[in-house]
């Protein structure tokens, strides 16, 4: 395989790069944020931010020759976190156990366990569920995609080969473990090959007793067609505790419902219906698939 | 003695005990931790711990810093287990330490010590992994039922996992509970180990519909009315390892150094002398290598 002049570097520590073709690929990994950079993003924000918030954290995808740049960053991705009472759409759910807290709270003066009188808390969507797929430095540069247009499509059969990998970075922008209620994740990894660019920012959230979700998107590019085109895909499933549940748990071992690997697997085989249209029956709006495409003349 | 003493020298070196030892030294703990009360009384000067979640590696490194047991009293706040690689020999060696020296370690429960979260967050897999059967997981189940909700130093620095709850004004009131059970979802002995401090006034509910937040004049009315001059608790991360609430009345001490092997955040633990005055010790974690972080797998290049 023919492999194209290419240059890493590091411009800093914690940032890496790479120039291929008319590209430049950048990444950005560092610790999470610490108390004084929490604080400037809760400012920007306004809602209680992920316990583990990467805020210096970002990927930058650079089209040299045209000026084209597609990001993505932890900011942007919290910004499309729901920051206020949720709506239809918007797939709010609460913890499994939260109707026997109501119990609790409306229970009988006689009741034991009086609740005290409670002030309204911020509103917001605690599990960070983000449809957030990146952002191009020029607006309405994606455009729906040709459905018959072979070309808007990303060919899983080139990227399952082994061919080289020149580029690999994995960027966390943010986790948090729900309190212990479950999981919500956003994570992008990125790759560089001979033939092509292609990168995954993976939103996935597990809440005990209730859900699972993920919000893939997926950027490709070949360096190898004419005219040069990005094409971007992104799909929502959902799907109820129980049912992954039921395929995954072994006995008492609940680790494989944890497992990110075993989870998607799952959603993605399931019939279509169930995980893209149904979901876990929430009306998340992040359901379904789109495909969208870049040209780059 | 002798049996003991070589088991804690074993599990210094991380290596696990039998599960036949396991099942004796938590038979013995039980019969220690049923004597303690719901709310322990500790001596200064003590060192007070937060979450340490089976990171055998850096609790080392916590024992570089603050001393070893028994020459330093120590007070761990739960959250001994899950997530870490190594919460069979974490959670074994502090209970081996709490038999040889009862008197020099207290441990009180985290909201991880209970057969639910660690069903999910790893400490049975690791079990089952480690000793081929759940025994194991089972006899530290039941050590869980029976640790301590919460303790008080001298009389006036109140510990717990988690925070306050609505239902138990008074430390008196938390000695009521019958706390040898599992974790309920709801209720006083739920709240202790659950429940955050937030920036708001009296009690809020979380927005996950489950769960309170509780406000700087609960902290300062518990304060007072308990005759209290700080409470410690664990069960949040901070970046720098403690945080410093609503005029230092409350404090978050965090013991677990790059968090899950990739947070990147420094731990503390906060040493009382015996004038009970504060100091925050610092510590980064443990250099990774093979033994740290064992069976890593290669990063998944290929993602599709």
């Amino acid at each position: 395989m023919a492999i194209p002049e290419y240059q890493l570097s590091n411009p800093s520590p914690h940032v890496s790069a790479i120039s291929i073709n008319s590209w430049e690929i950048t990444s950005s990994k560092k610790p999470i944020s610490n108390a004084r950079r929490l604080d400037q993003l809760h400012h920007v924000l306004e809602i209680p931010l992920p316990e583990m918030t990467y805020g210096d954290n970002w990927l930058s995808v650079k089209h040299k020759a045209s000026g084209w740049e597609y990001r993505l960053d932890t900011q942007a991705a919290l910004s499309a976190v729901r920051n206020g009472e949720l709506r239809p759409g918007d797939g709010g759910v609460k913890v499994d156990y939260a109707d026997k807290w109501l119990v609790r709270s409306s229970s009988a003066p006689d009741s034991s366990l009086p609740m005290p009188e409670t002030v309204v808390t911020k509103e917001y969507d605690w599990t960070y569920t983000t449809t957030y797929s990146g952002s191009a430095n020029q607006p309405d540069s994606f455009q729906p995609a040709d459905p018959e247009n072979p070309f808007h499509n990303i060919p899983l059969e080139e990227l399952k080969r082994r061919d080289p990998i020149l580029f690999f970075s994995e960027i966390p922008l943010f986790e948090d473990e729900l309190h212990d209620n479950g999981s919500s994740n956003y994570t992008v990894r990125v790759r560089v090959m001979p033939t092509c660019l292609f990168i995954l920012a993976r939103f996935i959230l597990r809440v005990d007793n209730v859900l699972f979700r993920v919000h893939d998107t997926r950027v490709y590019h070949s360096f190898n067609r004419s005219p040069a085109i990005l094409v971007k895909e992104t799909c929502g499933w959902e799907a109820p505790y129980e049912t992954l549940k039921q395929r995954l748990a072994f006995g008492n071992d609940l680790s494989a419902l944890t497992s990110e690997a075993a989870i998607t697997e799952q959603l993605t085989n399931m019939d279509q219906n169930q995980s893209q249209v149904i979901g876990a029956g929430t009306g998340w709006k992040g359901l379904g698939r789109t495909v969208e495409v870049v040209k780059l003349e | 003695m002798a049996d003991l003493d070589r088991q804690i020298e074993q599990l210094l070196q991380c290596e696990p005990i039998s599960e036949a030892q396991v099942k004796q030294l938590c038979s013995k703990a039980r019969e220690i931790l049923i004597e303690e009360a719901n709310v322990q009384y500790v001596d200064s000067p003590v060192t007070i711990c937060g979450d340490v979640h089976g990171q055998f590696w850096d609790v080392m490194e916590l024992f570089k810093v603050g001393g070893m047991c028994p020459d330093t009293s120590y007070l761990f706040m739960g959250d001994f287990v899950d997530r870490g690689f190594y919460s069979v020999e974490t959670f074994l060696l502090l209970l081996a330490y709490k038999v040889r020296y009862p008197d020099r370690i207290t441990l009180i429960r985290g909201n991880h010590e209970s057969r639910q979260i660690t069903q999910v967050y790893g400490f049975y897999d690791e079990c089952t992994r480690k000793y081929g059967t759940s025994n194991v997981w089972r006899y530290c189940c039941e050590v869980f039922d029976y640790l301590a909700l919460g303790a008080i130093v001298d009389g006036r620095v109140f510990c717990v996992h988690g925070g306050l709850s609505p239902n138990l004004t008074t430390i008196d009131g938390i000695r009521a509970i019958d706390r040898k059970q599992e974790v309920p979802h709801d209720g006083p002995m739920c709240d202790l180990l659950w429940s955050d401090p937030d920036d708001i006034q009296g009690w809020g509910l979380s927005p996950r519909g489950a769960g309170f937040l509780f406000g700087s004049d609960i902290v300062k009315s518990f304060a007072h009315s308990n005759d209290i001059e700080l409470i410690a608790r664990a069960h949040q991360l901070a970046m720098e390892g403690y945080k410093l609430m609503f005029d230092k009345k409350i404090v978050t001490v965090w013991s677990a150094p790059n968090y899950c092997y990739r947070c990147g955040n420094v731990a503390s633990i906060l040493e009382l002398d015996d004038q009970l005055r504060q100091e925050y010790k610092v510590f980064s974690h443990a250099v990774s290598d093979v033994r740290s972080v064992p069976a890593k797998l290669p990063p998944a290049e290929y993602f599709l």
